[in-house]
């Protein structure tokens, strides 16, 4: 667990760092990172997508894709700055969400350790941002705007093939107590991108994030032409909705519009993101055809 | 006749009115519970279809009343009532003011059946999530008890073995939960407390089981009075006290893990309510549990009404409200209690 050798290791290097922090004003410029730890999956798609994959030697444990990701045990959610050293990182993808991010930024960067801090994105264009980030750092950046103007030209398309001049209403399910995304929210910025009209619109106000939770009264009322399960990896179908008391009712379940969510895609704000507008926009032209 | 007019001028240990007044007061919140939502439905047609008169609601409005309104209004009076009657037994039985039913390690048992469900890789075991969380919070107490052993000698030693149990549980808890970071909002949600998804079926089970328990807890209420005596003076009383208080543990905790099962962890009912009712009448005896169960039960009936309605169509998480509302109101009580012994 706690080698005295690597402890002494850490001190001089961080005795070093102190000293070479106090010499040198300013970083002279950045070498290409060669030994890349990823803690969020979404950048771990990214990298792997923009050409960075070979220089990419650990992801945390929920990076589950692609399959040439290095998956190990390390935490995205509580990073543990040893654990990391252990790898002998130059640069940690760390999600600005994770239990304390900034003191772990902080302590990895005295170490000569280059941090950048993913932010969860807000709408389509930060998250192009960030692919385009992620390629400036890794010294990929054609691999990065390939790979923008690639999900650009899927990711229109689909909406084309999909746009409908008829106003869908629609209910996005994170569980089975009723929590919803809002427009506000990511999730609810690509619907509205097909011109679907959100049932927790009218909730907005109970959550600032965009996540309130409904009441099962107001969904049957609100009677949703297409219902996303996000928890259909819970056991949640088109079965169990009909179990619920009043729900069948509600035009989604008599018409069998009740699309399950592929478990991963739509939390993940890199290249997949394409795939997760097509995956809509074939959900919403299959509507009304499986009565 | 002299022994006579001395006992007219003492007052007696319950005044049964009390109760029937609470009976009042549950089925007037109830009324108004189901009455009010994110639809409205003409109050007349409500108490047509309620009472099974003609006239009543029909098709999907008559739904929405029967099978969403009035099993959450019934699940809601369940819980409360079974949290409140096993807190007024809890700190009866521990003679502790501040005794909860959670405190043998019942919430913390629950919280870790609740979330071993949500985070097993497993489909399937989600949908067993209120078995799970019952039988863990069963397990948490036998626990508590066996540990403790020296139960019959000093209720203290089973409290501090439940407390201890208590953290281990969460230890236990937390660590799978940041082992599944994923299944941090559903185990939160639960934690919160939730009547969203109440049905007949939770109704129904919820019921046999808190009816069970209370009935057991108001047959022994007069009894459970001996407990505040010492155990000599029980025994004088014809007080097996010994027997009383593993009998009164038992089913407090059996109605309190039912409740934690059936609607994760609703806080402040369990020490809220008895003090209250024990507060403005000035009686400490348990002959009024069954008041304090239906006190209860009106508390959580409004509580639920404030959480369907206050950010409608949103919700808001019940143990936000109960606290809210129970903790000044509590004060309160508390205050005007010291102003009269003083």
């Amino acid at each position: 667990m706690f080698k005295s050798k690597n402890f002494g290791l850490l001190i001089s290097v961080a005795a070093i760092a102190a000293i070479v922090t106090q010499t040198l004003p300013a970083y002279a410029a950045n070498p290409i990172p060669k030994r890349i730890i990823s803690l969020s999956p979404s950048a771990t798609e990214t990298l792997f997508a923009i050409g960075a994959g070979k220089q990419v030697i650990a992801v945390d444990d929920l990076s589950n894709y692609p399959s040439a990701a290095p998956i190990t045990k390390l935490s995205a959610f509580s990073p543990n700055v040893e654990a990391l050293l252990n790898y002998k990182p130059d640069l940690i993808i760390l999600n600005a969400d994770a239990t304390k991010a900034l003191e772990i930024k902080a302590a990895l960067e005295k170490l000569k350790i280059a941090v950048f801090l993913e932010r969860a994105p807000d709408n389509l264009k930060q998250a192009y941002s960030e692919v385009t980030a992620l390629g400036r750092i890794t010294g990929n950046l054609t691999g990065a705007q390939s790979t923008i103007s690639n999900m650009k030209s899927r990711i229109s398309a689909a909406i084309k093939s999909a746009r409908k001049t008829k106003k869908i209403t629609f209910f996005h399910e994170l569980d089975n107590t009723l929590y919803s995304a809002t427009s506000d929210t990511f999730i609810g910025k690509v619907y509205k991108d097909f011109n679907l009209s959100n049932v927790a619109d009218p909730a907005a106000s109970a959550d600032s994030a965009g996540y309130p939770q409904l009441q099962s009264e107001y969904l049957i009322k609100a009677n949703p032409g297409i219902i996303f399960l996000s928890d259909a990896q819970y056991g949640e179908s088109i079965s169990t909705l009909m179990k619920r008391p009043g729900w069948n009712g509600i035009a989604a379940v008599k018409n069998k519009d009740v699309i399950s969510l592929p478990e991963d895609i739509p939390s993940r704000w890199g290249p997949r993101l394409a795939d997760f507008y097509e995956f809509i926009a074939k959900s919403i032209s299959q509507i009304g055809t499986k009565k | 006749m002299k022994t006579a007019s001395t006992e007219s001028t003492l007052s007696p240990i319950w005044n049964w009115k009390i109760t029937a007044l609470s009976f009042a007061l549950l089925f007037f919140v109830g009324i108004l519970a189901v009455s009010f939502g994110p639809v409205s439905l003409d109050f007349m047609k409500i108490i047509k279809t309620l009472f099974g008169l003609p006239g009543g609601l029909n098709g999907q409005e008559r739904t929405l009343l029967i099978d969403l309104r009035l099993p959450r209004a019934l699940l809601a009076a369940l819980v409360g009532a079974a949290l409140a009657t096993s807190g007024a037994v809890y700190q009866t039985v521990f003679r502790n003011p501040l005794a909860d039913p959670y405190l043998l390690g019942a919430a913390a048992g629950a919280g870790l059946g609740a979330t071993i469900a949500i985070t097993s890789a497993g489909a399937d075991l989600y949908s067993l999530l209120p078995i799970f969380s019952f039988v863990g919070a069963i397990l948490a107490v036998l626990v508590s008890f066996f540990i403790s052993g020296k139960f019959f000698a000093e209720p203290n030693s089973l409290l501090l073995s439940g407390i201890a149990v208590g953290s281990f549980a969460t230890a236990v808890q937390t660590y799978l939960q940041q082992r599944n970071s994923s299944s941090l909002r559903p185990v939160y949600s639960w934690i919160l407390g939730e009547l969203t998804v109440a049905n007949w079926q939770k109704v129904a089970w919820s019921s046999i089981y808190i009816f069970i328990a209370l009935t057991i807890l108001i047959t022994v209420s007069k009894q459970l009075d001996g407990l505040m005596l010492t155990d000599e003076e029980a025994y004088s009383l014809g007080i097996n006290p010994n027997r009383l208080r593993v009998i009164a543990v038992v089913a407090a905790t059996l109605a309190t893990a039912t409740a934690v099962s059936a609607s994760g962890l609703i806080g402040f009912v369990g020490i809220v309510v008895p003090h209250l009712v024990r507060g403005i009448t000035h009686r400490v005896t348990n002959r009024g549990l069954l008041t304090i169960a239906l006190v209860g039960a009106s508390f959580l009936v409004l509580a639920d009404l404030g959480a369907r309605t206050l950010l409608s169509p949103a919700e808001l998480p019940i143990g936000v409200i109960t606290a809210f509302v129970g903790a000044p109101f509590f004060l309160v009580v508390l205050r005007k209690k010291r102003l009269v012994s003083k």
